[in-house]
């Protein structure tokens, strides 16, 4: 006759117990995002209403973030000057992990209608990775909400990896951002 | 009546009797444009200072590439007239120099550091304006004068996203030319009123 006791479940190894607790930390983590915008550029003006009751970002359990330190998510919104990516890469490094970028409109893609500045970089994802890009010029609300939703499904799917990308290409990302700004340390007479 | 003249003619007569002005020009009642020589711009601020022209708005520059010279713009605004006034000047372009007027205009100095950033016109008399400001490890000519290229600048310095051409210029078709020429040989025999 069989028992009719609980069976406990067979011993879990290391890998296999890190792989759950990361689940169950994803769960939560995709629903509550928390955001640091960055909003160097005009797709920032999307924002507004993708946060207000317009379009309540709140009910995605997204909400805005203060600190780079206390922040899942930073949102580049719109172009980047050499200036504001020397900050946004000090941002980048500063935030916990993991972390993921969304990069607005089309100028963190190929540039935009700034693809030939001297002071606006071309490509987002040579110097920090890049999880999604919400595409347009400026991008609809309805698609930053989009974009929103699929960077959850992508936390979800384990495809969010972009901060794991930065850490093992390191050097790449360190190369590419020297050969574009000179160097990469802030000299500010406002901070010296 | 408080203002027997209007505030232009005030202006005028008192930047004639003291200054040789290369060119006036009253743009409208609010806006007074003087051409001055370089050596005049640091006492006719000081006098226009004087008169109540107190607030330093804006240090501009223009690139005149075929004349070889940079014009200095000094934009003054007064509170107690309502006049905003240019004072122009010329530089040499090789060398631009412009002793600085942050002792005039202790405001001024950081559009002299910009106007160095973006047009490399050196002042003398600013203590830093060689100091970047917006521009951060700037490794080329300035930027906005004539003859630099960004687009050349950017293609060398930011990597540019490759894109294959997977798309078809339907106006390149052959079909579609033949019918463009043959309009256009059509509207050419109409020329003149004559019908085939």
């Amino acid at each position: 006759m069989k028992s009719t006791k609980f069976t406990p479940a067979r011993k879990l190894s290391k890998e296999e117990v890190d792989r759950k607790w990361w689940e169950i930390g994803d769960f939560f983590r995709r629903n509550s995002l928390w955001m640091l915008m960055y909003c160097t550029g005009c797709c920032a003006i999307e924002l507004p209403p993708a946060m207000t009751s317009a379009y309540d970002m709140e009910r995605l359990g997204m909400g805005p973030m203060a600190t780079p330190r206390q922040a899942d998510i930073l949102l580049i919104s719109g172009y980047l000057s050499v200036k504001s990516l020397r900050r946004v890469i000090y941002t980048y490094e500063q935030m916990g992990e993991p972390k993921y970028v969304v990069g607005l409109g089309s100028c963190p893609i190929n540039g935009g209608i700034y693809h030939d500045s001297h002071a606006v970089i071309n490509q987002l994802d040579q110097y920090i990775p890049v999880d999604t890009y919400v595409a347009g010029c400026m991008p609809n609300t309805e698609s930053v909400m989009n974009g929103f939703v699929d960077l959850m499904e992508q936390i979800r799917n384990k495809t969010a990896n972009g901060w794991v990308k930065y850490k093992e290409n390191y050097e790449w990302y360190k190369k590419n951002q020297k050969a574009a700004l000179g160097e990469v340390i802030i000299h500010d007479e406002f901070h010296e | 009546m408080m203002n027997s003249m209007s505030n232009v003619e005030f202006l005028k007569a008192l930047m004639t009797q003291s200054f040789k002005l290369v060119e006036t020009d009253v743009i409208d009642q609010y806006q007074v444009s003087f051409v001055l020589k370089q050596d005049d711009v640091h006492q006719a601020l000081i006098t226009l200072k004087n008169a109540g022209w107190i607030q330093m708005s804006y240090l501009s520059a223009i690139d005149w590439p075929d004349e070889n010279k940079i014009e200095l713009v000094y934009i003054l605004m007064n509170w107690e007239r309502p006049v905003h006034i240019q004072i122009r000047t010329k530089v040499d372009r090789n060398d631009p120099v412009m002793p600085s007027i942050i002792n005039i205009y202790p405001g001024a100095k950081y559009y002299e550091r910009e106007c160095y950033e973006f047009f490399g016109v050196k002042f003398p008399g600013n203590p830093d304006y060689e100091k970047q400001l917006i521009l951060e490890v700037w490794d080329d000519m300035p930027p906005l004068r004539k003859d630099f290229d960004p687009k050349a600048y950017s293609d060398k310095k930011f990597t540019k996203r490759e894109y294959k051409e997977d798309y078809l210029v339907l106006s390149e078709q052959n079909n579609k030319k033949e019918k463009r020429e043959e309009r256009k040989t059509r509207a050419e025999s109409l020329k003149g009123g004559q019908k085939i």
